[in-house]
């Protein structure tokens, strides 16, 4: 469980960041003041969300079913 | 179940080795006055607005936006980036002479994110409406977004990632011990007990952050010398030197500002034993490598700029080599050229000095913030392509004191951090063994 909660953080992230990068912020290649807005709101916040996903997931390798206080996982 | 390591005798707690010292307890007195007068004097900008400062617009308003502020946060930004290159380069090239000042390193790049970003919501005459619009507009096509993203939430929160796990270890070998901080060291620790599948574990994930910081630092760090070497309209700033030049600079101050916090210390904790003369050599030479490379750049672009450069450029080379801000230059050229020659002394003949390497790191920290004014205001008092007379940018006694306030904010953070955990990894049973 500890390997698969990893990996999906940091597949989650990537998609994040790839996801808010190309197709939700304001679009590539286009100049116009049309074009300058994002194309959804607060996209620019769903890759920083992203990012932390993906270093996040350090912690989840690390910490993932320890026990409370001094104890040996699981 | 493993049982946590025992402390060695040697080592005390980082609260029983400080709690002595008086040094410490006059550097946090003098930082509890530095952030109340940085308070003040935020606090007068805020309610006065940004014409208490010394910016004005550019151009019509003889001025410059981005001053003093936006020069501290290029500054901080580098030492970030020195920083948490040096922890993940100890573990990525097992440069086990430097792990003693792994964690220094760590905390220098947190704390220097963390000021970098207060220095950009200073600079900011609506903070609250500069910081929603960022997240909500910003373009992934500027640089500015990747400033933002990559910098300051990517190495940012990475930097203190790697921190908590790496100190982890450490807490819960003081969570053992009955004291005051012991709720702390127990959070910290977060459960951990030291066994050899939790030491695996740490160093592959350690491993692995490492692997994915570094390409995003050399990304990051390059976007912030991007914010000024694409400006085509801007003579001075657009260069294909900027990036480079950034990331070369970062690592001169950076190290630099490793070498003195790892002085203070050794001085201040008697951790001789373990900040030997050789970690310092180590360290030296690696300034010593940088501040060539940099120097360099800094000639080819005088260089060209004087040799074939436009006429806007022409005219800002002239303001920095014998016009308004030829002082700051020279004394910045001064603080940079002068090291370099003690640090090629020093390696020809072999002798690096801890004494020496201090003097010389805080020189080159000066001089990197100069360099660091250099880059962001003349371009935009003596670049200007429209008709517009020169302008003049002085700071005033305001930015000065939010500056002040948040250095003083830097050291309280640091102080806090050694005060609470060790600032350099305890040593296990075995490894003072090896030692011995």
């Amino acid at each position: 469980m500890r390997r698969t909660w990893t990996l999906t953080l940091i597949v989650s992230g990537l998609a994040l960041m790839a996801i808010s990068y190309f197709g939700l912020a304001a679009p590539w290649g286009a100049d116009s003041v049309a074009n300058s807005n994002p194309r959804m709101p607060f996209a620019p916040l769903v890759f920083v969300v992203g990012v932390m996903l993906l270093f996040g997931s350090a912690i989840v390798y690390e910490l993932y079913g320890r026990a409370p206080r001094g104890g040996g996982e699981e | 179940m493993a049982t946590t390591q025992p402390i060695h005798h040697r080592e005390l707690a980082p609260q029983e080795m400080l709690g002595r010292s008086r040094i410490w307890t006059l550097v946090m007195g003098l930082a509890v006055i530095g952030l109340v007068l940085g308070i003040v004097s935020y606090a007068r900008e805020l309610t006065g607005g940004m014409v208490v400062t010394g910016m004005r617009d550019v151009g019509i308003g003889g001025g410059a936006t981005w001053g003093l502020y936006v020069a501290f946060l290029i500054y901080m930004m580098g030492v970030s980036f020195a920083g948490i290159t040096i922890a993940a380069m100890i573990r990525l090239l097992k440069l086990e002479q430097l792990r003693p000042v792994g964690r220094i390193a760590e905390i220098l790049s947190v704390v220097a994110v963390v000021l970098g970003g207060l220095a950009i919501i200073v600079d900011l005459g609506q903070p609250l409406r500069g910081l929603v619009n960022l997240f909500r507009y910003a373009r992934p096509q500027s640089p500015f977004f990747g400033t933002f993203t990559l910098v300051l939430a990517g190495y940012g929160f990475a930097s203190l990632v790697y921190l908590y796990l790496g100190s982890r270890r450490d807490a819960a070998v003081l969570a053992e011990r009955p004291g005051r901080l012991q709720w702390l060291h127990r959070f910290v620790a977060s459960g951990y007990s030291d066994t050899p599948e939790e030491r695996e574990r740490h160093d592959r994930a350690s491993f692995w952050l490492a692997v994915g910081i570094v390409p995003l630092l050399v990304v990051a760090s390059s976007t912030l010398g991007f914010v000024f070497g694409l400006q085509i309209g801007r003579p001075g700033w657009f260069s294909a030197l900027q990036a480079p030049a950034f990331v070369t600079l970062a690592g001169v101050s950076g190290v630099g500002l490793v070498i003195v916090l790892a002085a203070l210390v050794r001085h201040a904790e008697h951790r001789s034993d373990v900040l030997t003369p050789a970690v310092f050599a180590w360290l030296g030479k690696l300034m010593l490598g940088l501040l060539f490379v940099y120097v360099y750049f800094m000639a080819v672009e005088l260089v060209t700029a004087t040799y074939a450069g436009s006429e806007a450029d022409a005219d800002i080379t002239a303001a920095l080599l014998t016009g308004t801000y030829a002082p700051i230059f020279w004394t910045s050229v001064a603080f940079l050229v002068v090291p370099l020659g003690l640090l090629v002394y020093a390696a020809l003949a072999k002798r690096w000095s801890i004494g020496m390497l201090t003097a010389v790191s805080v020189l080159v920290n000066l001089g990197a913030l100069g360099k660091r004014y250099l880059i962001v205001v003349p371009s935009q008092t003596h670049g200007t392509l429209l008709p517009y007379g020169e302008g003049s940018y002085t700071p005033a006694l305001v930015e000065y004191g939010v500056v002040l306030g948040l250095v003083a904010l830097g050291v309280l953070m640091i102080g806090a951090f050694m005060k609470a955990l060790p600032v350099i990894e305890l040593q296990r049973e075995e490894e003072v063994g090896q030692d011995a």
